[in-house]
């Protein structure tokens, strides 16, 4: 996404500057009717449901509809369940690995897709690296179920090594892509200078290439951080005994009674959220 | 740090030593097992337990089929029964030798999907039925008419939960068939019935513990559980078995062919027939357990609860429905897809 920004930013801009004409009345697509209207009713549609899964996590009263006066008890009862700490945990473990991983095999396929010129099959490189966003996530969880199923029968070990292995796959497009419009956003003049300095090619790239696509590799570890947080399919499906996550426990417990529990579980999952994704949007904002 | 340290270690390390001592895997629905339960079972026997939740009968065997899940316990819906025996999932760990097998109520005992309970143990059974809010409406609500033929004070106030075999087994109930029929006079009658109620719905939504709680709908097509914990929210709301007949669940407790567990597993399967544990399984969930003598030790609220005790003239409307046959599955699909036009 931010790659496509990148790329429809530059054209334009490019074509206002250098108008020596005076300013005419030019297109502008907040001048269309209606306009505020559909902004409005787009942010309200897409923050009241949010919101009010905000204000309930504060309910006192059992339900998640009827208002019972403020109250912090089911944070406290979050707080409190051993399932839902074991679950916290597992899923921060699990999120870490994943993130360290994928990002990691992001940057070494980012660099081999950008740092050189066009190649053949390139096109079908990009598709292979991005398969997890276009292939439906139920097809990958069937499949990964299957595989797994079949070595952990043959090798006896269940432990969460699967589960974080399942994570990095999915998450690698999504640490790829940011990694990718750093790296075409950075020309090769700097590091041909390093290399007619005489810097060995790992000098350059530790030195010059490493340093300059940083906030591309951290916004990419965020990202990666953030989906294998929210993944409830593939978990679902991978997961061994004892092995829930935060995301799996709590779609165990809509199918039954719903109490404001989840609400506090969703808020502050919502938090840890938003926080990241702040940050990850002030690494890319730095960029430019 | 060091905590969290000890948990990380622990996450990685735990199911790695599944054959250690006194362990026991239960793959349960999600927000179903009293944690009460699983403490005095652990005090009484020193097996320590670990609960997996799904969400749903098809999840969950799904993952008991590709093997390698590392469970010991499942519970399974009565219609999905049958399909783990047939596959060879479940074993049969010999429950009729058990202590506590004298336990099961003798309704419970010899059903069509386990006669003898030779495979499961009672877990957990409820009802679908009609909850209706008397404030609105106050006739009799012990039948299929509220929603299939609404009364005045009801019409565009009804919902249908969107469970298409439900829904379908209570409306061929109502037409004096049978549920699972492939009879096409009875479906066709099944049909038009339908049809002609829906514009005298309000809508075909989940969730109906809020709605009813908040009189958001006036009636609906509902479980028991949930109508009980709408009423202790709003006491209009009132729980109705309709006397054409309705359906009956039943969760129950298998043995897995795979367990790694097993001792442990038949012990945990003997300790929840003894009614005071029982009693601890419906206290959490809110539905009734079939196991005999549990009544007194449940919480006072249960009881007496009309969602919970089924009215003695009712209780032979009740069925218990397996999965129906390809063809008759063919019928309820092609009525259903009719339905949600």
């Amino acid at each position: 996404m931010a790659e496509m920004s990148a790329r429809t930013d530059s054209p334009i801009r490019s074509v206002e500057r250098p108008g020596a004409e005076p300013p005419r009345k030019t297109f502008s697509i907040t001048s269309l009717p209606g306009f505020t209207a559909i902004a409005i009713t787009a942010f309200v549609l897409l923050y009241a449901p949010i919101l009010t899964l905000v204000v309930y996590s504060f309910n006192d009263s059992e339900s998640v509809a009827l208002w019972g006066g403020f109250s912090l008890r089911w944070y406290e009862a979050a707080w409190s369940n051993t399932q839902v700490q074991e679950a916290t945990v597992r899923s921060l473990v699990i999120a870490v690995f994943a993130a360290l991983i994928s990002t990691t095999v992001a940057t070494a396929a980012a660099l081999g897709t950008t740092r050189r010129g066009q190649f053949k099959g390139q096109t079908f490189i990009y598709v292979m690296i991005n398969q997890p966003l276009m292939v439906p996530e139920i097809v990958t969880a069937v499949a990964l179920l299957i595989f797994f199923a079949a070595s952990k029968v043959a090798t006896g070990y269940t432990g969460l090594v699967y589960l974080i292995l399942a994570h990095s796959a999915f998450c690698v497009p999504f640490a790829y892509l940011p990694i990718r419009a750093r790296l075409e956003g950075m020309n090769l003049s700097l590091e041909t200078a390093a290399a007619d300095l005489y810097a060995t090619p790992w000098k350059t790239f530790r030195h010059v290439t490493l340093p300059l696509m940083m906030p591309g590799i951290a916004a990419g570890a965020m990202l990666a951080f953030v989906i294998s947080l929210d993944d409830v399919i593939i978990t679902e499906f991978v997961k061994s005994a004892g092995q829930d996550t935060l995301p799996t426990y709590m779609l165990g417990q809509l199918r039954r009674a719903v109490t404001p529990e989840v609400n506090a579980i969703s808020t502050a999952l919502l938090a840890l959220t938003v926080m990241l994704l702040t940050a990850f949007f002030l690494l890319t904002r730095k960029r430019e | 740090m060091t905590r969290f340290m000890t948990a990380v270690v622990a996450s990685f390390t735990l199911v790695g030593a599944a054959h250690a001592e006194g362990e026991l895997n239960i793959y349960n629905w999600g927000n179903y097992t009293n944690p009460e339960l699983i403490e005095k079972f652990t005090a009484e026997t020193g097996i320590e337990v670990t609960i997996t939740d799904y969400d749903s009968n098809t999840t969950a065997l799904a993952k008991v089929e590709a093997g390698g899940h590392g469970f010991d316990l499942v519970v399974p819906s009565h219609s999905y029964v049958h399909i783990y025996v047939d596959k060879g999932l479940i074993v049969k760990p010999g429950i009729p030798d058990m202590e506590n097998y004298g336990n099961i109520a003798e309704e419970w005992l010899n059903v069509d999907w386990d006669p003898a309970r030779e495979f499961t143990v009672p877990w957990q059974w409820g009802t679908t039925g009609v909850a209706v809010n008397t404030s609105v409406y106050d006739g009799d609500i012990n039948t299929s008419s509220i929603w299939l033929d609404p009364p005045e004070e009801l019409v565009g106030k009804v919902n249908v939960v969107p469970e298409m075999q439900d829904i379908i087994n209570l409306t061929l109930m109502y037409v004096g068939g049978e549920p699972c029929s492939t009879d096409k006079e009875m479906l066709k009658k099944a049909r038009d019935v339908l049809l002609e109620a829906k514009p005298k719905w309000m809508s075909m939504d989940y969730g109906m513990t809020e709605k009813l709680s908040n009189s958001d709908v006036m009636a609906s097509v509902n479980w028991n559980g949930s109508t009980f914990r709408a009423r202790n929210n709003n006491p209009d709301v009132a729980y109705g078995y309709p006397k054409e007949g309705y359906p009956l669940w039943m969760d129950s407790v298998a043995l897995l062919s795979d367990a790694q567990n097993v001792d442990e597993a038949k012990a945990f399967m003997n300790f929840i027939m003894d009614p005071e544990n029982a009693a601890l399984i419906s206290s959490f969930a809110r539905y009734a357990n079939g196991i005999d003598g549990s009544e007194a030790f449940m919480p006072e609220d249960m009881k007496t609860a009309p969602e919970i005790v089924v009215p003695a003239e009712l209780v032979s409307a009740g069925q218990f429905t397996t999965a129906c046959s390809a063809e008759a599955q063919e019928f309820y699909t092609a009525i259903w897809t009719e339905l949600q036009k």
